[in-house]
């Protein structure tokens, strides 16, 4: 009896430890996009809806994309009519929640971007979060917001 | 709490005119809070342009920047989609003007490319940075440039209403960012003559 006891827990062990995922793995992203950028306007932004199925709250600190030279978190203060763009430190994606990245609101910033971008290209994008695991998204460059996207 | 009838009466009169006056509040013209708007002469990649130069069409302005990642075009965008909402004739009676608010960085060349990215009526403008300030100040338009990071790169902070002039050169209506090209749409076929 005493030995079943100890294979149980072994058991239950390890099988927690398979569960012990980075919080790359627990993020889905859902429609990434990237916007196309109007000519010679060397910044744009990429959005996203980010789905965390922990039950603790998982933190973006980080984006890196080879397409910009620099790429930062973004998000916009609407302060009685006045937008004010601010690059801020992390986004936190609530435990069984979401972030929802979308124009006007927090998005990931392409700065300088290396070459123009084309409607279809795919933009790389790496994210980056608080447990140190990263994740690569593909994000498709779209002039217009892709319909129902952010009506989650 | 004992109140007599004549109180109860005097409570339910003035809650009655607080609530007409709110409703009238709520019904007033759009003309009421309207800042004074006017004429104006900037200048683009083609030439000057002046609002005067712009009678009888319905002018729809903007006050912007191209190095704005996400909220001028997304307002630039709902211009074209309501023009797209607008027949041929009816975009003939339309103007879209991007006034750039951040002329040290936006050339007019540039300026030029950038408005006809999102639709060919769409022309791109800007003006001194003394006359830019004039004109802002006239249509209760607000920015102000940020400090620059190591690379020079500095956001500009800035209302983002799209402003309605007729055909007479009168601000007519101010439409907060993010509404929808089907009201951007009716509201230039409201005032087309």
């Amino acid at each position: 009896m005493k030995h079943k006891q100890w294979m149980l827990s072994i058991c239950l062990a390890v099988s927690a430890s398979a569960f012990a995922q980075t919080a790359a793995e627990r993020i889905t992203v859902q429609d990434p996009w990237v916007r196309l950028n109007a000519p010679g306007a060397p910044a744009t932004g990429a959005f996203m809806v980010l789905r965390n199925a922990a039950s603790t709250e998982i933190r973006l600190v980080k984006a890196e994309s080879p397409a910009a030279k620099v790429t930062e978190l973004h998000d916009h203060i609407n302060e009685g009519g006045v937008f004010k763009m601010r690059a801020i430190p992390a986004v936190a994606i609530k435990a069984g929640g979401e972030a929802t990245l979308k124009p006007g609101s927090l998005h990931v910033m392409l700065i300088d971007l290396k070459s123009p971008l084309k409607e279809g290209d795919t933009v790389q994008i790496t994210l980056g979060f608080d447990d140190g695991s990263s994740k690569k998204v593909e994000a498709p460059v779209k002039k217009v917001m892709p319909e129902g996207h952010g009506k989650h | 709490m004992n109140f007599s009838r004549a109180t109860l009466i005097t409570i339910a009169a003035i809650l009655a005119m607080v609530l007409l006056g709110l409703l009238a509040l709520g019904k007033a013209p759009l003309r009421a809070n309207m800042p004074a708007g006017g004429d104006f002469a900037v200048r683009t990649a083609d030439g000057p342009l002046a609002l005067q130069d712009l009678r009888g069409k319905v002018v729809l302005l903007y006050f912007g920047y191209t190095y704005c990642p996400d909220i001028c075009p997304t307002a630039l965008l709902s211009y074209a989609a309501a023009f797209r909402k607008l027949s041929p004739q009816e975009l003939e009676k339309v103007a879209g003007v991007f006034i750039s608010v951040d002329p040290e960085r936006d050339s007019l060349p540039h300026l030029k490319e950038y408005a006809r990215f999102f639709h060919p009526h769409l022309q791109g403008a800007t003006a001194s940075p003394t006359e830019i300030q004039e004109i802002a100040r006239r249509y209760g338009v607000f920015y102000a440039r940020q400090p620059a990071d190591a690379s020079g790169r500095y956001a500009v902070d800035h209302t983002a209403d799209s402003y309605i002039i007729d055909g007479e050169g009168r601000l007519v209506a101010r439409l907060p960012h993010g509404a929808m090209p089907e009201t951007i749409a009716d509201e230039l076929k409201r005032w087309m003559r």
